[in-house]
């Protein structure tokens, strides 16, 4: 973490949780990074999150009002924040397990009910912190704890899930495309409207173990070269895209 | 009055039993009384049996279910075959609508036949208000209730579309009553 | 922060209404201001007038995905400053057992009102039970202290509505309105009073929202955008809210002081209403609507010279443990009436020192005071 950042963390947080090659402090210095570039009260800001590994990088560390709250309903408590007092900032900071699967039909309800709240979903395509199962973001194939011989089930495609239920804006970028990534948290911050952001965050712990991805660096590597944008993708065959991840601005209501 | 009246009303679903009995509980609030009410109806929103169930009082209800009926108001044969076994034992009365209901002799209880769902449709056009006529005439046999309150609790619980015409059907119900009334003196 | 007069929101005077309508109308009294809910019977008319009525009272309603985000969304509206509350039914009672544990141990307050049905599973959903007692005790896992309080009539729908609020935020904590489908859904006049003692929520911004130095073992609770900072974890936390899982000692006092914060105060928050117990031999213990039937029996039964009283309890949790001791050392036998197999007859035995008898009914019905008056002869 930048020294020019810790303004925004709490005095008594003295390190991250985070494992060794764990995308998620690249994704919390993005984070700051775009609140300092918006100069966000952090005073009027209320982080809000689920239970995982995600659901960490605001609470405790953030120097704001986090709530932290159960598996999968952080968009629920955020929900009654926001309809209370709608001059309060609301981010919710979680992961995939957290809002696509045990929080998914929260996460279409807050989409369909476009409030003012931004959601930040770090995707690891795994459950890290209860040791690597398979998640509803695992690619087909991928080996976790839960599917030895490989995922047999499609994951989802957060982006287009979220669109269609309604969000205001919606992106995927990867903490591989920092530049991005952040230009991306900033437009949402902006957007006064549901707004959703997946980030591509590697866990070289539980997935990149158990998927030959055997060092940090190789995590990283393959989500360099699997991340392409909506032009690249464009240009590639059906087989070119099968291990693709594309990333990119899906959809934006101001046009 | 007695010290605590129990009425039953007994129809089909459709025949607006239910808001009578809010009616009559709503009125008799305004009159100073102590009221608790409560309906039961079956799973069909129309046709199946309806019935509504209050008791007024002087003092605080305590039970605040009807257990025998001094008072039934009741507008379907099948809900008379059911509920005259129901009756108090000391000069019930029963009000019912004599086009819908062919009455059994009840040595216990004084019945009076009132013309709700005939005056209903030949002077209204509107089975509708069919309830509220009949309202209105117990409400005159019995004294149970004031006019005034009645009207009162016409007026908050239905809605202004439909008001004027149950107002009407209401003050008719009530002269009906009391010619009932003078008929029989 | 203590009790204040306010005057009452409806205009005093006489009203008839149900108990649905009674109980969302306590909750706006009380100052109730956010409510989110999914729609279940026989609660949904608390809703319904919520919804109609909020608008004029500046509240913030919301209908939510289900139960579990009711309740949730109600967390954090409690913790953006509300006054809040959700109202259902057995089977959204049941979703919601995680979260009320949650609400337990960040101490966030909160009212839940549970117009019980016939359980379990979907039961029979349009009519009556008292099977969510236990669950109400002990619905979520882990230790904590709820408290319930059980209405009898459509007047304590509207006056155990404002309690529960009071409590409510006394104490930090979830509670319930444990009603029944009877009660929800009975009409009867209502009185409101002019005035109103409402508690204010605490708040003291260099106080630790988790801290252990109150005497009676509440500490203050600021808002979220009030004071920088505030961290609100359902994880063990120390008195400023920082995670500390990893320390027993801290776990153990938390989870002290939450249970100690109700029990130790059982005797300011147990309310209770006793009929003819001077002379009784033979005791009544009921709430809800079967004590309305058990008043009715009892007056019947005393005519016929059997000396019956009733102790009826208001709360039911926590439970009235001294009441029934004390009742145990002057009655012949203790009596619990319950449209359940047994739920209160259990907590009374553990405190009674004499013989219980009970009578139990699970059909959808309520328990007639024949019924009653029939247990109770064969008790004389």
């Amino acid at each position: 973490m930048a020294r020019d950042l810790e303004q925004y963390l709490r005095p008594e947080v003295k390190s991250t949780p985070f494992c060794p090659g764990c995308g998620h402090g690249i994704l919390m210095n993005l984070l700051l990074r775009a609140v300092d570039d918006l100069k966000i009260d952090m005073k009027n800001t209320v982080f809000v999150s689920g239970i995982g590994c995600a659901a960490w990088i605001p609470s405790p560390n953030f120097n704001a009002d986090t709530l932290h709250t159960l598996h999968g309903r952080a968009l629920a408590f955020a929900t009654g924040v926001k309809v209370f007092n709608p001059k309060l900032n609301v981010m919710v900071v979680s992961g995939d397990g957290d809002l696509t699967s045990i929080g998914g039909n929260h996460l279409i309800h807050a989409a369909r009910r476009n409030l003012d709240i931004t959601v930040i979903c770090a995707n690891n395509m795994i459950y890290g912190m209860t040791g690597g199962q398979a998640a509803s973001t695992s690619p087909l194939g991928a080996l976790t704890a839960t599917t030895a011989r490989g995922n047999i089930y499609r994951p989802f495609d957060l982006c287009e899930l979220v669109k269609g239920a309604g969000a205001a804006y919606v992106a995927r970028y990867s903490v591989t495309q920092p530049v991005a990534l952040m230009e991306a948290l900033k437009e949402a911050f902006s957007i006064e409207a549901f707004s959703f952001v997946e980030v591509l965050s590697p866990c070289p712990t539980q997935f990149g173990r158990r998927n030959s991805y055997d060092s940090a660096v190789d995590m990283i590597k393959m989500l360099q070269g699997n991340c392409i944008s909506r032009e690249e993708a464009a240009l590639l065959s059906g087989e070119e895209l099968k291990d693709k991840i594309i990333t990119g601005v899906f959809w934006n209501e101001k046009g | 009055m007695k010290k605590v009246s129990q009425i039953r009303i007994a129809g089909f679903g459709g025949q607006g039993v239910v808001l009578i009995g809010t009616i009559l509980g709503h009125a008799a609030v305004r009159d100073g009384n102590w009221v608790s009410g409560s309906n039961a109806y079956g799973a069909q929103a129309r046709g199946g049996s309806a019935r509504s169930e209050v008791v007024i009082a002087r003092e605080p209800v305590r039970f605040p279910h009807v257990m025998k009926a001094d008072m039934l108001i009741v507008m379907s044969q099948g809900a008379y075959d059911q509920s005259v076994s129901d009756l108090s034992r000391q000069n019930a009365v029963v009000i019912y609508d004599d086009l819908l209901i062919r009455p059994e002799d009840l040595p216990d209880a004084i019945q009076y036949p009132v013309p709700a769902t005939d005056t209903a449709l030949k002077t209204f056009e509107n089975n509708q208000v069919a309830n509220v006529i009949i309202l209105g005439a117990a409400a005159s046999i019995t004294q149970i209730v004031s006019l005034e309150a009645l009207e009162s609790a016409v007026a908050e619980n239905v809605s202004d579309r439909f008001k004027e015409q149950n107002l009407k059907a209401l003050r008719t119900g009530y002269d009906m009553g009391e010619k009932i009334l003078s008929g029989r003196e | 922060m203590a009790y204040k007069e306010i005057d009452s929101v409806l205009s005093p005077g006489n009203y008839y209404f149900s108990g649905n309508t009674a109980a969302a109308e306590g909750a706006i009294a009380a100052g109730c201001r956010y409510y989110a809910g999914y729609p279940i019977t026989p609660s949904s008319e608390i809703m319904e007038r919520i919804s109609i009525r909020f608008p004029e009272v500046n509240g913030a309603f919301i209908q939510m995905e289900d139960e579990i985000a009711s309740i949730c969304s109600v967390i954090g509206a409690s913790w953006a400053g509300a006054k809040a509350m959700t109202a259902t039914s057995g089977p959204g009672f049941s979703l919601m057992q995680e979260a009320i544990g949650y609400a337990a141990l960040t101490e966030t307050p909160m009212v839940i009102m549970d117009v019980q049905r016939a359980g379990p599973g979907t039961g029979q959903a349009t009519r009556v039970g008292s099977g969510d007692l236990m669950q109400a005790k002990w619905g979520s896992h882990g230790d904590y202290q709820p408290i319930a309080l059980s209405p009898w009539s459509v007047q304590e729908m509207y006056d155990l509505s404002i309690e529960a609020f009071n409590l409510a935020e006394q104490y930090r904590t979830p509670v319930f309105l444990m009603a029944d489908e009877a009660i929800g859904h009975l009409m009867e006049r209502m009185d409101v009073k002019p005035g109103l003692r409402i508690y204010g929520r605490f708040k003291q911004a260099d106080l630790p929202p988790f801290g252990m130095d109150q005497d009676d073992g509440v500490p203050p609770m600021p808002a979220f955008g009030e004071v920088q900072r505030l961290l609100v974890t359902g994880s063990t936390h120390n008195e400023w809210g920082i995670r500390k899982t990893d320390d027993g000692s801290i776990h153990a006092k938390l989870v002290e002081r939450i249970n100690n914060k109700v029990f130790n105060n059982r005797e300011k928050i147990i309310l209770t209403e006793e009929l003819y117990l001077d002379d009784a031999e033979v005791v009544v213990v009921a709430y809800g609507f079967t004590a309305r039937s058990a008043v009715f029996a009892i007056d019947q039964i005393r005519e016929e010279g059997c000396r019956a009283g009733l102790l009826r309890l208001k709360t039911i949790w926590p439970f009235a443990d001294h009441y029934i001791e004390k009742i145990g050392r002057s009655a012949r036998c203790i009596f619990v009436p319950e449209m359940n197999r047994g739920q209160i007859k259990g907590e009374v035995m553990k405190y009674a020192g004499c013989e219980v008898a009970s009578y139990n009914q699970t059909d959808g019905e309520i328990i007639h005071p024949e019924t009653i008056i029939q247990e109770l002869r064969r008790l004389f």
